[in-house]
């Protein structure tokens, strides 16, 4: 081994100081090539017949992984010095390349040449960092091409001019991406190459049909220095900027030195910044501040609201600026918020986009190469720029698009095409979609993953019942009580009378852990997916089936195990014990809510099954009577019911979701299992809890309820959980339906309750506001939710079961496991409405149907409807599209009424109307739901 | 400490009178002298300097910092002694305090100059990278490792070793800055700012024992002397600073004499130095 | 952050179960009865040895064994951000006490009642493990001293970084935050004398990681044996044996 001893220097800013470290420089580092006669060749990833080795230039990487990741590319040396640029400059960029390169798959090798004896590059003095890099990777390359001779040919692929012509001038092989990708000679590649800024000037050209275009569109980016300068002395704002999903001409940046959020308006205030983006904004002056802004960038296409599902919190609602406003005038009245405008990026997060191409007709000689505008399905992202080949092949289709670059003179950014999807509207190709937009994993388990299962037939073994850790709770009459249909059983409930008058209550939930261990692929890949998906068709699992559907499931009639929390309660529902146990059960019924449901409410039956659920009933109520009075809320949300065919998976039926007593029988149980379970894990792991919390809604998000309700003459008092829980009980009117949609309108004002790690909060903030509860954590379906495995885990930890396993113990990974399962399981709950919302467009395309809806925003041109029945949401418009106001209605602010000139009409708030609902197609390809008034 | 017995005192002071020292050498001759530079790769200059067996290494630190309101064209310069007990056991503790404060101070005389830094061998006004604003702090630390007597001498020549080792990343001022704000400050990797040293002065300590003055004094000379003269003199022969130690006065006439012997032996020492730190820095590069 | 690449190589090109580089000299200080010069990668130290000696401070002797003493200091100049360091501040003090109590557990202290030993350490830079690397030189500079003792102590420390356990943290590794354990062992008699560990470890893993540290002291066993023995030559041959 040998080792050397070099010296780097860094200087930090603000303090200088000089760091020294040290280098060991090896000669047990392998070329990767398993035809090499001197390394070992163990680790080898190169294809033994390989002719060209492919040495990848740092700009490579950053700018064409799509390219990259096709398997069209093959045998590339990814040296260390270019992933620790390109980690410096684009995590995701380098989590893709990593993932390339520990994929078995492909053939992409990491050679550590900074730490190769014959590859280290000492910085000589005047170098910059960069050319350093640079010489280092022809140093490497050639190195390459000396160690593996004549046999192969090793290729520098770099698109930096200065770097190829030194490497070509040192003997070393040189190409650019482009001309290596032509001389594969397969054309369809060519259109996942990004666009090089430098070719912009071609595409001005192609861009410029009209001569007036040719200008600078957006202001100038301040250079880096200026805006930390900046920064530091308060005339600009950092932050990250957050697009309007409902209106992509508005965002707001919330910036901490100010406190507030800035808004900024229309896309030339953005400046080219993407959703997401770190930007720095600059306040304008205060005369310039605005309410609204239509102006936006002319003769861009006309901001559509479209049909849309009913939000069911605040983090997918519309964000609320003042909704009335602007009116028919266009005077703008200056707004207390302070409005800005972005002057530099600090971080893009540009990534890959869902979408189509708009429109256009095929140009004469096609099959060239051809200019295209991207249209994403997520409405907060700009029209994106692509070069094709194919344009036939993809005007029809779902495509997936990355952005490579957005200069000043171009409206649009420039990206380039990834790949297909399949054909717009076909179910699964939407489908697809919603997934990809939502970041779900739903290809097959592995067959790692796969390998972690049990072997089947599965059943309750001998050892399982010996074992001292388990109860033997065969004799219990368990059952479940679950929507029909359900397959994936994951609680099951006991009621016993006890001799002394109390009831022993259990609620048995499936031992996942029991199968599912830490540090297994199993456990990885449940960790990355955080939760089951629930779309209207189908189910995308956390957990391989056989575990779901057969050796976790708690069926009815077969042996489980179980992980049981045991109550023993009074007849007031009073909890005098508590017993966690590891069990094995037998569950004797597994019932439907509507089965239950009529059992209890059919006088005649006396079963004991029956019997057993009208003493839970009982329970039940009695504790949410009691919970209710502690201030928990009961919120509503306007969950939606799909039947489905079952042989086309077309939607038949659409409905309100119905919720019945012994669905609330069932969920009660279960909240009082998560508090119990959230109890004893805090006790014993404080620190390392994972615990799920709601934060109580500020005045400002509750703001659109109150001005809803007091528009209609309705006065709520927010001051607790509790008051507003009386005062929503008290929200009553002739309208059978008001109640809940004032309900409806209050959940939608508060954020989704989130997961976190004991150990970063403090115990105040752990309080869970909708329902009242302390504390609070999942720990009842581990079969869909990674959430409450963890949780499995803690708790049989704290019973000294097992052992706590060591991830427990690294706070930040946890935090980051909390953090992704909040991300999945907002993820899973997007992709779910995402597909409700396909469906029902699916449902009324052949159904176009008149029904009720109610009020619920009052637009300057007409106003949002509410559809109960069909649990969406959008706008009616009084006059023609376009057209604001028209002079024909005006907007009451003060009663949040839109009137007729002539005041032989008027619209209010939570007013009923007619409305027809039907599909239309304005441009081929693209079906929208559209609500015309009656 | 050294505990000397009667006769062992006065071989060393016969050995003085007579011009041959106990260790052979004449009293104008210096012990062997040894430069390593580069011995701290975390400062921005060290250097490790022997001569006999006394070991002393000098540190150069360069920090960001202000100008004071009197001098806001200057930056300021430091230097601190540390006495190792790994040299002297009485050093252990807050023992070797007192020693260091006094041989802080004496370097401070010799090298820094006036409080204007008039005189100073390095320019304190080439530390300044904005006026008022920002400035390079340079600071001197030494450290005794080994301690055989004449350990002034010893760290002037680390220093100045030292010194001419440092090298000190270019600044930028990227942003001016309004009013008292702290300007931004942007750091090149690449660039170094070098000192040049040869104005830095040597440091030459004449030590008087009985009627004789002799260079070089080890600890054995040292105790018993009855005082000594710490000349610093730069290149030019010009006097830079000047201490006096121990207790016993001396006849004025003596101290221009002492003057232009040490001028004479400054000359030697300077060049003797310059070459060795020159050959040290090419081994460095070698590396 | 990634302490150890997929490659499987640590910041500075190491593998997860190799030392740094280690160099030993002997005698760096010319008028102490014993001292060495020891250096693990960046992190350098010097340590001499005065004594056995008489006791200095009278109330401090004791009648039938050796006073060994100790005192540790940092040079202002070790560290990357420069510091006054105060003298006996309470880290200094602590490591003083740990570097004591190694040393005077293979001191056969019983051989020279009513003398005392001072043990001086002096830390030139410092790049994580100096703890270890003191104990190192100490040995050195005391068996230079030709004091007697049972045994070479000798020290390592190991860390557990990325679910790897890491031989021999440099300073960027220490500041992680991890767990960070020292050990110091008898070689020859196999014994552990010295056991920190900050931050917690679940058991099975600190076996582990204990194991990796105990590895590093015995690697370092071998090369202080060399160093003696090469030093010990170079002494014969100048004595013309």
């Amino acid at each position: 081994m040998l080792h050397s001893k070099t010296f780097s220097k860094k200087t930090r800013g603000g303090k200088v100081q000089k760091l020294v470290r040290e280098v060991y420089l090896r000669d047990d580092i392998y070329c990767g090539a398993s035809f090499c006669k001197v390394c070992d060749t163990s680790a080898a990833r190169f294809t033994a017949s390989a002719s060209t080795i492919l040495v990848l230039d740092t700009n490579v990487v950053l700018n064409q992984i799509d390219l990259l990741e096709n398997p069209a590319i093959e045998d590339v040396v990814v040296l260390s010095v270019v992933l620790q640029e390109v980690k410096n400059k684009n995590t995701a960029v380098y989590n893709r390349i990593r993932a390339l390169c520990s994929n078995p798959a492909r053939k992409f090798f990491v050679f550590s040449n900074e730490f190769h004896r014959d590859t280290y590059v000492q910085n000589m003095t005047g170098e910059s960092p960069n050319d350093r890099n640079d010489r280092a990777i022809r140093v490497a390359t050639r190195w390459y091409q000396s160690h593996l001779g004549d046999a192969v040919k090793v290729l520098l692929i770099t698109n930096d001019r200065e770097n190829k012509k030194k490497a070509t001038e040192e003997g070393v092989s040189a190409e650019t991406i482009e001309s290596y990708v032509k001389s594969l000679g397969q054309p369809a590649l060519l259109d996942l190459l990004a666009q090089p800024a430098s070719e912009d000037i071609i595409m001005e050209e192609v861009e410029d049909l009209r001569p007036s275009k040719r200008k600078v569109v957006y202001p100038e980016h301040k250079p880096m220095s200026e805006i930390t300068a900046g920064l530091t002395s308060g005339i600009y704002h950092q932050g990250k900027l957050r697009v309007n999903r409902y209106n992509p001409f508005e965002a707001y940046v919330g910036s901490e030195s100010i406190g507030d959020e800035i808004v900024v308006y229309g896309r030339g205030n953005m400046n080219r910044a993407f959703d997401g983006d770190i930007v720095a904004v600059e306040i304008l002056p205060q005369d310039q501040w605005r309410e609204d802004e239509s102006l936006s960038i002319a003769d861009e296409d006309d901001d559509n609201e479209e049909v849309h599902l009913v939000p069911s919190s605040a983090d997918d609602a519309p964000r609320t600026t003042n909704s009335v406003s602007g009116s028919a005038s266009d005077t703008n009245p200056i707004s207390g918020r302070p409005c800005g405008r972005v002057i530099g990026i600090i971080k893009r997060n540009w990534h890959s986009y869902c979408g189509s191409l708009e429109p256009m007709p095929m140009p004469a000689g096609s099959g060239g190469l051809v200019y295209a505008l991207f249209v994403s399905k997520d409405r907060r992202i700009p029209k994106i720029r692509i070069q094709t080949r194919q344009l036939e092949n993809l005007l029809d289709k779902r495509i997936i698009v990355a952005v490579d670059s957005w200069d000043r003179q171009s409206r649009y950014p420039s990206g380039h095409y990834v790949r297909s999807i399949g054909e717009i509207g076909d179910r699964d190709t939407e489908t697809e979609v919603v997934l990809i937009e939502n970041d779900i994993d739903a290809r097959p388990f592995s067959a790692q993953v796969l390998a972690c299962l049990p072997p089947l037939p599965w059943s309750v073994s001998e050892q399982d019942l010996v074992n001292p850790i388990r109860t033997d709770l065969r004799h219990l009459r368990v059952f479940s009580v679950d929507p029909p249909g359900c397959k994936d059983i994951d609680d099951a409930l006991h009621c016993m009378m006890l001799p002394n008058g109390n009831f022993e209550v259990g609620v048995h939930i499936a031992d996942v852990t029991n199968f599912v261990h830490p540090g297994t692929p199993l456990d990885d890949e449940a960790t990355q997916r955080g939760t089951s998906v629930y779309l209207v068709e189908r189910r995308i699992d956390m957990l391989p089936k056989p575990l779901t559907e057969d050796i976790c499931s708690l069926r009815a009639d077969v042996e489980r195990l179980a992980f049981s929390v045991i109550w023993e309660m009074t007849p007031e529902a009073e909890i005098i014990s508590t017993r966690y146990i590891k069990s094995v059960i037998k569950s004797c019924a597994a019932l439907s809510y509507v089965e239950a449901q009529a059992r209890m409410d059919d006088s005649r039956l006396m079963d004991p099954v029956t019997k057993d659920l009208r003493n839970m009933n009982t329970l039940a109520k009695t504790m949410r009577q009691r919970r209710i009075e502690r201030g928990a809320l009961t919120l509503a949300s306007a969950e939606v019911k799909f039947q489905i065919d079952t042989e086309t998976h077309d939607p038949l039926d659409i409905g309100m979701y119905q919720i019945r007593e012994a669905n609330q029988m069932v969920e009660e149980f279960m909240l009082a299992a998560n508090v119990s379970v959230a109890e004893q894990i805090l006790k014993h792991f404080p620190g390392c809890s994972l615990l799920r919390r709601h934060p109580t809604p500020t005045k400002d998000m509750l703001e659109p309820l109150l001005r809803t309700a007091a528009s209609v003459g309705l006065n709520l008092d927010i001051s607790s959980s509790k008051a507003l829980a009386d005062s929503l009980d008290h929200a009553v009117s002739d309208d059978p339906y008001f109640n809940k949609l004032i309900r409806i309108m209050a959940t939608r004002c508060m954020t989704q309750a989130v997961y976190f790690c004991s150990g970063d909060l403090s115990p105040p903030e752990f309080h869970h506001y909708g329902l009242a509860a302390p504390l609070y954590t999942h720990f009842t379906s581990p079969i869909r939710r990674y959430a409450d495995v963890i949780v499995h885990r803690l708790l049989a930890a704290s019973l000294e079961i097992y052992k706590l396993p060591t991830i427990f113990r690294d706070r930040p990974q946890q935090t980051s496991i909390a953090d992704n399962l909040n991300y999945r399981h907002r993820n899973a709950q997007m992709a779910s409405r995402g597909s409700v919302e396909l469906h029902t467009l699916i449902y009324f395309r052949k159904r176009p149907i008149d029904t009720e809806a109610r009020i619920v925003k009052i637009r300057s041109n007409g106003f949002i409807v509410f559809v109960p029945k069909y649990g969406i949401e959008g706008p009616v418009y009084l006059t023609p599209r376009g057209e604001k106001g028209g002079g024909e209605w005006f907007v009451d602010e003060q009663q949040q009424k839109i009137k007729k000139m002539d005041g032989s009409l008027s619209y209010g708030i939570l007013q009923a109307v007619k409305i027809h609902l039907e599909v239309v197609e304005p441009q081929p390809n693209r079906p929208k739901l559209q609500l015309t008034l009656l | 400490m050294v505990g000397l017995s009667v006769g062992e005192k006065y071989f060393i002071q016969g050995g003085i009178n007579q011009n041959l020292r106990s260790d052979g050498r004449k009293r104008d001759t210096y012990r062997p002298i040894f430069v390593e530079t580069g011995v701290i790769p975390q400062a921005n200059g060290s250097a490790r300097v022997r001569i006999g067996t006394t070991e002393v290494i000098a540190s150069v630190k360069a920090e960001l910092g202000r100008p004071s309101a009197l001098h806001p064209d200057k930056g300021k310069v430091a230097i601190f002694v540390d006495c190792s007990p790994v040299a002297e056991p009485t050093f252990e503790g807050r023992g070797g305090e007192d020693l260091s404060t006094e041989l802080s101070v004496a370097l401070q005389h010799c090298l820094l100059g006036g409080k204007s830094g008039a005189g100073a061998g390095i320019d304190p006004s080439s530390l300044v990278v904005a006026e008022g604003k920002v400035c390079w702090d340079l600071y001197i630390d030494g450290l005794i490792v080994s301690s055989d007597g004449n350990l002034l001498d010893a760290l002037g020549a680390a220093i100045k070793a030292a010194l001419s080792n440092t090298g000190i990343p270019r600044v930028h001022v990227t942003a001016a800055a309004s009013g008292d704000e702290q300007p931004e400050v942007d750091i090149s990797d690449e660039e170094f700012l070098q000192f040049d040293t040869s104005e830095v002065p040597v440091i030459v300590t004449l030590t008087k024992v009985g009627r004789h003055y002799i260079v070089d004094a080890t600890s054995e000379e040292e105790s018993q002397m009855s005082s000594a003269i710490s000349f610093s003199i730069n290149r030019k022969g010009h006097i830079c600073g000047l201490t006096k130690r121990g207790g016993s006065g001396i006849d004025p006439s003596v101290i221009s004499d002492m003057i232009s012997v040490a001028q004479h032996i400054s000359e030697q020492l300077i060049t003797k130095l310059e070459s060795e730190i020159s050959a040290a820095e090419a081994g460095e590069d070698e590396l | 952050m990634e302490y150890v690449s997929p490659e499987g190589l640590r910041l500075d090109g190491r593998r997860p179960m190799e030392m740094r580089q280690l160099r030993a000299q002997i005698g760096a200080v010319a008028k102490a009865d014993g001292s060495a010069v020891f250096e693990m990668g960046n992190t350098k130290v010097i340590a001499a040895v005065y004594g056995p000696r008489e006791v200095q401070n009278r109330s401090q002797q004791i009648g039938d064994q050796a006073l060994v003493r100790c005192e540790y200091s940092m040079a202002n100049f070790s560290t990357g951000d420069r510091k006054r360091k105060p003298k006996g501040d309470r880290r200094s003090t602590e490591i003083s006490l740990v570097i004591r109590q190694t040393m005077e557990a293979c001191i056969l202290t019983h051989l020279m009642p009513r003398s005392q030993i001072d043990i001086y350490v002096q830390v030139l830079q410092a790049d994580g493990g100096t703890r270890s690397a003191c104990i190192n030189a100490a040995t050195l500079a005391l068996a230079d001293a030709g004091i007697p003792m049972h045994d070479l102590v000798t020290s390592c420390s190991a860390g557990y970084l990325n679910s790897t356990p890491l031989l021999d943290l440099n300073y960027v590794e220490d500041s992680a935050g991890g767990p960070d354990i020292t050990v110091g062992i008898l070689p020859k008699l196999d014994k552990v004398t010295l056991l920190q560990m900050d931050a917690k470890l679940p058991v099975d893993i600190f076996e582990n990681v204990m194991q990796l540290a105990i590895e590093g002291c015995k690697a370092i066993a071998t090369y202080i044996g060399e160093v003696l023995l090469e030093n010990t030559k170079q002494l014969e041959y100048r004595k013309g044996l």
